[in-house]
């Protein structure tokens, strides 16, 4: 069964519907891409996972339990976390204290998950007294995920993670995703830069107007001709 | 004159001056980061603080162990304003909290009116003469309210630095959003933040009482020299309203050598017109508003 089972989900964040009937699935230890032109109800799809999203229609359910109508901070202590893509840091906080908010929520000793992170991000065990505004692009981006992984989740949401970066740090952001991945946490995320998203992930999503356009694996989405003339520029 | 009687006469009044500016604007530039308005009412809860504190000296205590009762009774009353009044118009417009907040100024400096009267009081009768430190004139009050001020500073930095729900409150002022997301209770970090905010006005109301004397209009007259030394410092810096208080303090002692002595209140303003036209951000480059 997969870890993140969403079907036919339908809402907005008003009154207006964004999402008409998205299905979605994630399953343990996988990368999961959804793509798709300005205002397919990308970021949305990703917000109404994590309760941002007044959900009217369909079901998420999460490792065997229904979470539709769950507000946030009981998502967050379920086992899901989310990267939102701009404001992702504290930025008056350093490295180590925007990991340790990450651990809000987590008593006891932390020390576990703070070797896990510094693992993972190893540029900034030497920077985790400098403050997260003064990192560059790449490095606050790490800093973000570093946050949200800190809690253990076992599904992490990342908001276009490479927006505004060099495609020196998308091609870091991907491998760091991959190492995170292999560390056990499946991943949902959104992205622009479709092309590169759907070669390295595991299966893809294209959306558009709020509905479910076309699935399957990176590979065939990227040699699907459909789909490449839609969204990827041919 | 000498530089001694420089020092006596006008930078060490300036100082002592300061630091209580310093101790108002800390608690200005808190509710200013976290809670995100400016709060009109804070020169008049310093004067509730500064009337309760005269009350428990009258009942025997001695000042200064009056001063932390005062503090943590003004820290309930915080709480209370804020769950009767700022609470209620939390999802509208922050200018309606701002007005809301001047009305609680009118009221709470009512209620002293009623208890205590209009005239002007003291916490101790008498003169005090200064003690000489090798040529420094300083008195018993001037010392304490310095000492009081340095451990007041240095607990609360020590305790935004390092204690769990400090950094709750530095993360709620650097993110609002992203600390709910990382599951910082929003409620519990504003009842903390009023808590703290009530005690420093206490505080900083008592220190001007015991400098001077207590009248129930003294918190509303520090409250433009307390706001221009939160912004001259930065918005949501605590460090920067020290550095704020303690010029603001210093500038209007030294005002007299430029301007008549009635004129000495309008130095805080001219300072913060000067801030606002150079260095909206403030010294420490704070929060724009």
């Amino acid at each position: 069964m997969a870890l993140l089972d969403m079907r036919a989900v339908r809402g907005g964040y008003g009154d207006a519907d964004i999402l008409h009937g998205v299905s979605i699935t994630v399953g343990e230890r996988e990368i999961v891409v959804i793509v798709g032109p300005n205002g397919a109800g990308k970021s949305t799809a990703m917000k109404a996972v994590f309760g941002l999203l007044k959900v009217r229609g369909g079901s998420i359910v999460f490792d065997g339990e229904d979470i539709t109508a769950w507000a946030p901070d009981r998502i967050v202590q379920r086992g899901i976390c989310y990267v939102p893509q701009v404001d992702n840091v504290f930025r008056e906080m350093t490295v180590h204290e925007n990991f340790e908010m990450g651990a809000f929520l987590r008593r006891g000793d932390l020390s576990a998950a703070f070797d896990r992170v510094y693992g993972l991000f190893p540029d900034l065990k030497a920077k985790r007294k400098n403050l997260a505004g003064d990192l560059s692009g790449g490095q606050r981006q790490m800093v973000a995920m570093g946050r949200a992984l800190m809690l253990d989740p076992k599904l992490l949401l990342l908001d276009e993670p490479t927006a505004g970066l060099s495609p020196k740090y998308m091609e870091q952001i991907f491998q760091i995703t991959r190492d995170v991945r292999d560390a056990g946490v499946s991943i949902l995320l959104v992205e622009q830069h479709a092309k590169q998203a759907l070669a390295f992930c595991d299966r893809g999503y294209v959306l558009a107007t709020g509905a479910n356009r076309h699935e399957g694996t990176g590979q065939a989405l990227l040699a699907d001709r459909e789909v490449a003339e839609m969204f990827l520029g041919g | 004159m000498s530089f001694m009687d420089f020092l006596n006469f006008h930078l060490v009044p300036g100082i002592v001056l300061g630091s209580v500016y310093a101790v108002g604007a800390i608690g200005i530039t808190l509710v200013f980061g976290i809670l995100r308005f400016a709060h009109f009412a804070h020169g008049d809860m310093a004067t509730l603080g500064a009337f309760i504190a005269l009350a428990l000296v009258t009942a025997g205590l001695t000042p200064w162990t009056a001063l932390p009762i005062a503090m943590a009774a003004v820290a309930v009353v915080a709480i209370g304003v804020d769950k009767l009044f700022y609470d209620y118009l939390k999802v509208r417009p922050k200018i309606m909290t701002v007005m809301a907040s001047l009305g609680v100024a009118l009221m709470l400096r009512a209620v002293v009116q009623v208890v205590f009267g209009v005239d002007p009081r003291t916490y101790a009768t008498g003169i005090v003469r200064p003690d000489d430190y090798f040529g420094l004139l300083l008195r018993d009050r001037e010392l304490y309210t310095l000492a009081a001020v340095v451990l007041i500073v240095v607990g609360l930095t020590l305790f935004l630095r390092h204690s769990r729900w400090g950094k709750a409150m530095r993360a709620m002022s650097d993110n609002p959003d992203l600390a709910r997301l990382s599951g910082v209770d929003n409620r519990k970090v504003t009842m903390l933040t009023w808590a703290i905010v009530g005690a420093l006005c206490a505080a900083s109301g008592f220190m001007l009482g015991i400098n001077n004397e207590l009248h129930s209009m003294m918190g509303w007259q520090v409250l433009l020299p307390m706001f221009a030394a939160a912004i001259l410092g930065g918005v949501g810096r605590v460090e920067g309203a020290v550095l704020g208080g303690l010029i603001v303090g210093i500038a209007e002692e030294l005002s007299i050598f430029i301007l008549p002595a009635q004129y000495k209140a309008a130095t805080a303003f001219v300072l913060l017109l000067l801030i606002l036209l150079v260095r909206p951000r403030g010294l420490l480059n704070g929060k724009v508003l």
